[in-house]
């Protein structure tokens, strides 16, 4: 697990979104962690089960296990913990004893498959062969989507997963239509095909958890 | 006539294209009604276009339908543009 700041106080343990999006705002969650250290504030990145450095298969992973990885790392870390997620990581804090929830642009699992199967009928339509996405939570194996091997009981446990909101800070992009606690500038760098990084953006999130910290511990 | 708020969703889908495909801001500012999208930016290819649907759909709070999605909305700017704004204004 990768930790930065202190090593007391209140630590903030990021949790990345689910899949390709992982790779695309990894580089934006430690340039978080790293403005938050700067205020004095402890950061973890952990390796979910299936997740980066992770020994686990990624097509052997589930929600279940997703939660259960990131409330172990949870409760590894000293002081009160506080979660930083973004997107569909929103969904993998809901097992974890924590001080307080950061959602950044959080979104229900229904959303997530959405968006999978949108992207693998898209690559269906290049490829010429056809995409059943009725076949999905039927499958007997893993099924590749976007790039990625996954279990058909991850796709069926996505199905009705969403955030808790219990605790949790709701903050989307000023883009955004959804509700929200509060909408900061930046870019949907999840979005993007090429990695890219936004430290202003980074920066502004930082701030906003610094100052929401302060109220919870009020 | 163009219905109100047809300039908001044309900057709208201007920023999206630019966030989702990663476009200079200069770049995205030339685009007009008769650029050609689909096959004419390399950025945009099949996956690309998923993301680009998807993030409309958060930025205007709208729902695209698979089926409305064909290769002619996403010829032009201005045809893209127009499919959002029949979504978005009505």
């Amino acid at each position: 697990m990768l930790r930065l700041g202190p090593d007391t106080g209140p630590v903030v343990i990021a949790a990345l979104p689910l899949f390709e999006e992982a790779n695309r705002t990894r580089a934006f969650a430690i340039a978080v962690l790293r403005a938050l250290a700067q205020r004095g504030i402890a950061g973890a990145l952990p390796d979910l089960p299936g997740q980066g450095e992770s020994l686990l298969p990624t097509h052997e992973t589930s929600l279940a296990l997703l939660q259960a990885g990131l409330a172990a790392a949870a409760a590894s870390l000293p002081g009160p913990v506080f979660t930083f997620a973004i997107r569909s990581g929103a969904l993998l804090d809901g097992a974890a004893a924590l001080a307080g929830r950061y959602h950044l642009s959080p979104m229900t699992g229904a959303d997530l498959r959405r968006e999978l199967v949108r992207a693998r009928q898209a690559s269906a339509r290049e490829s010429g062969e056809p995409f059943d996405a009725a076949a999905m939570d039927t499958a007997a194996g893993p099924i590749e989507l976007a790039g990625n091997l996954i279990a058909p009981q991850l796709l069926r446990e996505l199905s009705d997963a969403a955030p808790v909101v219990d605790g949790a800070r709701i903050v989307r992009l000023q883009t955004e239509a959804k509700p929200a606690d509060a909408k900061l500038d930046g870019s949907p760098l999840w979005r993007r095909a090429e990695p890219d990084n936004d430290l202003a953006f980074a920066a502004r999130v930082a701030v906003d958890i610094v100052s929401w910290i302060a109220t919870c511990a009020g | 006539m163009q219905p109100d708020g047809f300039h908001e969703v044309e900057e709208t889908v201007r920023g999206v294209l630019r966030d989702v495909l990663g476009i200079d801001a200069a770049r995205a500012a030339t685009f007009d009604q008769a650029t050609p999208l689909f096959g004419a930016l390399p950025e945009l290819d099949s996956m690309a276009v998923a993301g680009v649907l998807t993030e409309l759909e958060d930025r205007l709070g709208i729902v695209i339908e698979d089926d409305e999605v064909d290769g002619d909305m996403l010829d032009t700017f201005g045809a893209l543009t127009t499919f959002a704004a029949s979504k978005a204004l009505t």
